[in-house]
């Protein structure tokens, strides 16, 4: 009888939460489910009974292309990548001390333009 | 008028009533519900859907704690001890909230008649002369909208997926029809409750707009229309209920029981 | 490739500290030996929600209500995590969710002993909170090193919401501990009743072959015997606390083994308990888990059904 039956086949959904409107969607795991609007709604309980969210993905698991696992030189960087990073350029400090000035880092143009905003404020 | 917060209703001890009796109205039925729903905790035909009713059921229990601690401060009555010591007869809920589970097709028609109903109550109850009653259902009501949604869904699907889904949906209606009519029951202090504005809406208006909320999604899921609500038998606004609250009540309190005047 | 060069290789990525994934190659006794572990992992939580689902309608105060209720639903998410990641592994073997659970009905799949038992009281709930979570917290954070990478991620989560859990059953237990007589009465017999149902839970003392072969693959890194040590360091000295007593007259630290003596649980007792589904709560359990899958297909069924319009009948 149990056999005779035809097998019941929810779909797999991956799914990804997206904490606030600053962050990207995270992939957190994935929900067995007959259709998405369900899965929708359950993964909702599964994965965010505690944590706050903005925005809740699912994805058929089939809709999914990944790189193998067992070919990592698809990811490999071998060669000096220096050239390319904040911390190749760590002379410039030395050399503007020549002029008598200090090395100028983005994150203090971004705090100066806080800073800007927050003593607006009061004015407003 | 607007009474902005318990103090204020206490000079008036007819206000007062009607506000204590809205708000077991709306504890105890949160309560029983949320009980019943919590019955499910690891029965839920499938392991997604049993972690989400938790969820629910959590929120309507939540619900009945929020609204038992606006009566304590209407009162001083102390939420546990009415949510766990009133007697059958002082309770307010709805017969069709206190009744067993059932299947699975009955836990959601029940589900889904009564959140329709809850949205039109609390929709209601938003511009409540009493300020705490609509302050609280603001909030309350966006939690429930996510349960509305949920079982709009699970009422539409299994209905419209036809076979003995559609049955047991058919079934369920039927043994549920009886007990809708008591969700709109306002109780003895309905005239009050609505000339002094802590609900926008009379019992008879309650009815018709869950009526009308109510026929297209049966014509959508293929359900067959019952046709009018009949009379209750028992209203449980009036503290008449069924021996399925006795039941329920009994087991509720079975560990406090033991020591009422222990800290548990 | 040959299986040999590749079994060689799987094995470097393991010596190396490499995570394996649910799609990489993997040796058929590694993915046997996850899945018998992760399956049954799965379906001891979904199993474990029963005990303390008794006392989920009957817990004493609103705000009890609402953290067991809580506490029990985790639980049931934490097997529905597992499962999920038992399913990943299942599949080349032509099993789904259907079958994954069905397991538990026929027998086919084992859960802890522990959720075979009895909880007759509230404290039970209490004590299944405090001591059989703690339990299952030491064994589950020792496995976070696993070398399987879904394992690993799901216990992640897992453990942080266990965290809640000890919070919320050492919460139970320390108001009946500091309660009238009668519970912390029926607190004691709590204590009594899980004791040995709690040493037998961390398994046989001698290192098995499947313990053996799951250490080798880096699937677990700690020894049974390791894990109940633990479990004595950290439990025994907090229950003596409360002033409770535990019923082994033999345990005791032996300063010179650095080890605790205890008297041995009843490994046969238990051992048949778990597989032969003969403990005093066995039956009623699966019978309950068969009511939840079984009887209720036709919900799956029909919502099967209507998300594939093409097999409507």
């Amino acid at each position: 009888m149990e056999q005779s039956e035809p097998r019941i086949d929810y779909g797999i959904y991956e799914v990804f939460v997206q904490k606030s409107h600053g962050d990207f969607h995270i992939h957190v795991g994935s929900v067995a489910a007959p259709s998405p609007d369900l899965a929708l709604q359950t993964a909702r309980e599964n994965f965010l009974r505690r944590d706050r969210a903005v925005n809740l993905w699912i994805v058929p698991r089939k809709h999914v292309y990944a790189t193998p696992y067992d070919d990592p030189d698809f990811f490999a960087r071998e060669t000096d990548r220096k050239y390319r990073e904040v911390g190749g350029y760590t002379e410039n400090g030395r050399l503007w001390r020549m002029f008598k000035e200090k090395a100028l880092h983005l994150e203090d143009i971004v705090r100066s333009l806080r800073d800007l905003e927050g003593n607006q404020k009061p004015t407003e | 008028m607007q009474v902005k917060h318990a103090e204020q209703a206490q000079t008036n001890p007819r206000y007062k009533a009607a506000v204590r009796d809205l708000l077991l109205q709306l504890a105890d039925d949160e309560l029983c519900i949320g009980h019943r729903d919590s019955e499910w905790l690891g029965l839920a035909p499938d392991i997604e859907e049993d972690v989400a009713f938790s969820s629910i059921a959590q929120d309507e229990v939540g619900h009945a704690a929020f609204y038992l601690n606006l009566l304590r401060d209407l009162d001083g009555e102390d939420p546990d001890a009415a949510a766990f010591f009133r007697k059958s007869r002082d309770r307010r809920n709805a017969v069709l909230a206190e009744r067993l589970n059932g299947d699975w097709a009955e836990t959601i028609v029940r589900r889904y008649f009564y959140d329709v109903f809850d949205e039109i109550r609390t929709e209601a109850l938003r511009e409540s002369s009493y300020v705490p009653l609509a302050r609280g259902v603001a909030k309350i009501r966006r939690e429930e909208r996510y349960h509305l949604m949920h079982f709009q869904l699970w009422f539409t699907r299994l209905s419209a997926a036809g076979g003995e889904a559609r049955e047991r949906m058919n079934r369920a209606v039927e043994g549920l029809w009886p007990e809708v009519k008591g969700c709109f029951s306002l109780g003895g202090w309905e005239r009050q409750l609505v000339a002094s504005a802590v609900i926008s809406l009379d019992s008879n208006e309650m009815e018709r707009r869950w009526l009308n909320r109510m026929k297209p999604v049966f014509a959508q899921a293929g359900l067959q229309w019952p046709g009018p609500l009949p009379m209750v038998n028992q209203d449980g606004r009036c503290g008449a209920h069924s021996s399925h609250l006795e039941e329920l009540l009994q087991t509720m309190g079975e560990v406090v029981r033991q020591d009422p005047a222990a800290r548990w | 490739m040959g299986d040999a060069s590749r079994f060689e290789r799987f094995m470097e990525r393991l010596h190396r500290g490499e995570k394996i994934e649910a799609t990489d190659w993997m040796p058929d006794e590694y993915r046997q030996l996850l899945l018998k572990l992760i399956h049954m992992h799965a379906v001891s939580e979904i199993m474990g929600a029963l005990p303390e689902k008794e006392w989920v309608p009957k817990a004493p105060t609103l705000k009890r209500k609402l953290a067991i209720m809580a506490k029990v639903q985790d639980e049931m998410g934490h097997g529905q995590l597992l499962l999920r990641v038992a399913e990943d592994l299942a599949a080349p073997l032509g099993k789904t969710r259907e079958d994954l659970v069905t397991d538990v009905i026929t027998g086919r799949v084992k859960f802890h002993n522990v959720f075979h038992m009895e909880a007759p009281t509230w404290a039970d709930a209490g004590v299944i909170g405090w001591l059989v979570d703690g339990a299952a917290i030491i064994n589950q954070a020792a496995l976070l090193d696993t070398s399987y990478g879904p394992y690993a991620r799901v216990l992640k989560r897992i453990c942080a919401e266990e965290s809640f859990h000890m919070q919320h059953g050492e919460n139970i237990i320390l108001a009946l501990a500091r309660g009238t007589e009668e519970q912390r009465a029926m607190l004691q017999d709590a204590v009594n009743r899980w004791w040995e149902s709690l040493l037998f839970f961390f398994g046989p003392v001698e290192v098995t072959d499947a313990a053996r072969r799951m250490i080798e693959y880096k699937i677990r890194t700690k020894t049974n015997e390791e894990l109940r040590q633990q479990f004595f360091n950290k439990y025994v000295p907090r229950i003596r606390s409360l002033g409770l007593t535990i019923p082994d007259p033999e345990l005791r630290y032996d300063e010179q083994e650095k080890r605790w003596i205890y008297t041995q649980p009843d490994w046969k007792k238990f051992g048949e308990i778990v597989r032969e589904n003969k403990g005093p709560k066995s039956r009623e359990r699966i019978a309950l888990r068969r009511f939840a899958h079984m009887d209720q297909r036709w919900v799956r069924a029909a919502l099967a059904r209507y998300s594939e319009p093409e097999f409507v009948g």
